[in-house]
């Protein structure tokens, strides 16, 4: 069963060595196979795959499938993705080459129980996603690609540093076995090397962090996303992202059973101070591109403190959603900034017809939803998430300092509230209407993500079983 | 004899923060995973352990030769700039070597283990002192050495902490590191000499 998960990037592959104005048209239902092994897994039990290397929890399941709806969603909008912007034909099968390489690492690091092979999914991807930013041709995307390459490497490298060191803090004890979370997870209070157990997850953190683009990387984030074509954007918020938050959910798991206080304060203080300086980036943003990726940046803060101060269900349920509205976001984006012209007034008008009506529509309920208005996933999210925040303040004697922190957020949070309304009523009310196109593909793919986003809203319960 | 290889390893990796020349920055690298790899071998054949003595050739024969071989190559197809001049000067450069290395052996003094402690300090001072190489060039090419230096540093302490990886990890690592190699190939391009 495994196994059929790489059949369809596989195929993709393939593909993109023919002449793809020929193939385009079936690489979407290709990649929709991939729902076959996927949903078959999802009701299967759990199993050890491939000599331990590979495990399968119900995490893995529920983030691989967001991962292969948000994959799907963009192999779609790839169909028009010549109509939107100037690429030659060898640059289209370049990308498509990439992306399958990126699915394969991206299948191979959510699915891993073996931290080693994590690492390697996420290099592998890592590397692919350098090529992608890179198929646009302009001088500001090929410096991007360089400055992904190096910080995007360097952050990859510190948290294979961090995960040696947890293998050697293990190794005394669980010997070969010391790569694998679940023995891990098992055998922790019989470590006797908690210092180096923390150093190790300090280097993985701190990694992790910089690749999701936390402080200081914030505005480094926003250019590549900026500088690449805008399904590398969405590939990137909505799966590698996630990735990478799937490696930080299972470490910290560990970590949190060695030294609870000392990985809140940790967490607590970098996501905090993160938030603080995206809240004021987001406020003087000037295009859509850096204000979804810095707002990708926000959600991912909230993810991490949600996760470690026990909110669990909070976490996942934001993380669901997040991983599905933004790619739509950044796909509509491609749309809203057609013929290269970024400015922000009055891009929603100007949408002639029936495609055209649904589409606008479309969009302002995403970006409405990606706020936090009810009933987005998210405002739920971020309920349940504050309280499990004061659920675990009670516990301690910090209950005046939670406060003042959840304060803090909120004022923070409604700042980018703010921004967000100002730019939506912009988009709908100011501005010239000019006549833009939009293609039956790329509608696919946005009523894929609504959809995707209702079935999460129906799944409270299933989503509170998975931790 | 081991240590005196990891002190080798040290001592090239000062050497090329220091330098200011492409090409003899290619050599020192070069020398950096020679040395990395001998150590790699007289550990491995002292605690009996195949996998560190074949991971350790692998490493000589492709990061002692190869990749210098063809990072030089790639130099001179795309005509890049030979002379490249540390943006932090040279007596700053001999203060905060050692402070940084005297930092690290600070940060893991609390480790009971003693057997090992040493060498995790010198792999995380080696990745400092990797990420100051890639801080002090503005050029291209120091960066992707600084980058492979980082991946020694790795390597180092994956077999003096560890005793070795898992093979499979290994392996996973140097096929990583040959398609960085490739892609740093299809990012080279006429116009970028400089991010």
């Amino acid at each position: 069963m495994f196994e059929l998960l790489f059949i369809p990037p596989l195929f993709i592959l393939v593909f993109s060595f023919f002449n793809t104005q020929k193939t385009k048209k079936i690489l979407p239902f290709i990649s929709a196979l991939i729902l076959i092994p996927a949903l078959m897994l999802l009701f299967q039990q759990e199993k050890f795959y491939w000599h331990q290397y590979i495990h399968i929890d119900s995490l893995a399941k529920y983030i691989l499938l967001l991962s292969y709806i948000v994959g799907i969603g963009v192999t779609l909008a790839l169909e028009s993705l010549q109509k939107h912007v100037s690429i030659s034909i060898q640059e289209y099968k370049r990308f498509y080459r990439f992306f399958a390489t990126f699915w394969i690492g991206m299948i191979l690091s959510i699915t891993a129980n073996s931290m080693g092979l994590f690492w390697v999914g996420l290099e592998l991807a890592t590397l692919s996603t350098v090529y992608m930013i890179k198929t646009n041709h302009t001088q500001f995307a090929s410096k991007e690609a360089w400055n992904y390459m190096i910080v995007g490497t360097i952050a990859i490298s510190l948290i294979l540093f961090g995960i040696i060191l947890i293998y050697a803090a293990a190794k005394p004890v669980l010997g070969e076995e010391a790569m694998l979370f679940t023995q891990l997870q098992s055998a922790i209070h019989t470590m006797n090397a908690p210092y180096l157990f923390e150093i190790g997850f300090a280097f993985v953190a701190v990694g992790s962090f910089i690749k999701m683009g936390f402080f200081p990387m914030n505005l480094w984030l926003a250019n590549i996303e900026r500088a690449s074509h805008y399904p590398v954007a969405a590939l990137f918020s909505g799966i590698l992202e996630s990735a990478i938050m799937t490696g930080f959910f299972r470490f910290s798991l560990l970590a949190k059973s060695i030294n609870e206080s000392h990985l809140i304060g940790f967490t607590y203080i970098y996501a905090l101070f993160t938030l603080f300086i995206v809240a004021f980036l987001i406020y003087r943003v000037k295009d859509f591109m850096r204000l979804f990726s810095l707002s990708g940046i926000e959600h991912m803060v909230l993810i991490a403190i949600f996760w470690v101060s026990g909110g669990y269900f909070a976490a996942l349920l934001h993380f669901g959603a997040h991983a599905l509205l933004k790619p739509a976001l950044f796909i509509s984006t491609g749309i809203l900034e057609s013929k290269g012209k970024y400015h922000i007034a009055g891009a929603l008008r100007g949408f002639q017809g029936y495609k055209g009506k649904l589409f606008a529509l479309l969009v302002a309920l995403f970006i409405l939803a990606i706020i936090a208005l009810p009933p987005s996933p998210i405002f739920f999210s971020e309920i349940f998430g504050f309280s499990a925040m004061v659920e675990m303040a009670k516990k301690s004697h910090h209950l005046l300092l939670m406060f003042t922190a959840i304060t803090f957020m909120l004022f923070l949070l409604a700042i980018i509230f703010y921004k967000f309304v100002d730019i939506y009523q912009q988009m709908k009310y100011s501005g010239s209407e000019e006549e833009k196109n939009v293609y039956s593909s790329d509608i696919a793919a946005l009523i894929i993500f609504a959809v995707a986003v209702m079935i999460l809203l129906a799944n409270f319960k299933t989503l509170q079983t998975i931790v | 004899m081991g240590n005196f290889f990891i002190g080798l390893f040290l001592s090239t990796l000062i050497t090329a923060i220091l330098t200011t020349r492409l090409y003899r920055l290619f050599v020192w690298y070069g020398l950096n995973s020679i040395f990395l790899g001998t150590a790699a071998i007289i550990i491995g054949s002292n605690i009996a352990d195949t996998a560190m003595i074949v991971s350790g050739s692998i490493a000589i024969i492709l990061k002692g030769f190869f990749i210098p071989y063809v990072l030089k190559y790639f130099s001179k197809k795309f005509d890049t700039e030979r002379n490249i001049q540390p943006s932090i000067k040279i007596q700053y450069s001999i203060l905060l070597i050692p402070a940084i290395l005297v930092f690290t052996f600070y940060l893991v003094d609390p480790i009971f283990h003693a057997y090992n402690k040493n060498y995790i300090s010198l792999s995380i001072a080696s990745l400092f002192l990797a990420l100051v190489l890639m801080i002090e060039h503005k050029a291209i090419f120091p960066k992707i050495i600084g980058f492979l230096i980082i991946e020694n540093a790795l390597f180092l302490l994956a077999m003096s902490a560890t005793q070795g990886m898992p093979m499979l990890i290994e392996l996973g690592i140097f096929f990583d590191l040959l398609m960085a190699i490739i892609i740093i190939n299809l990012l080279l391009t006429k116009e970028v000499r400089h991010v």
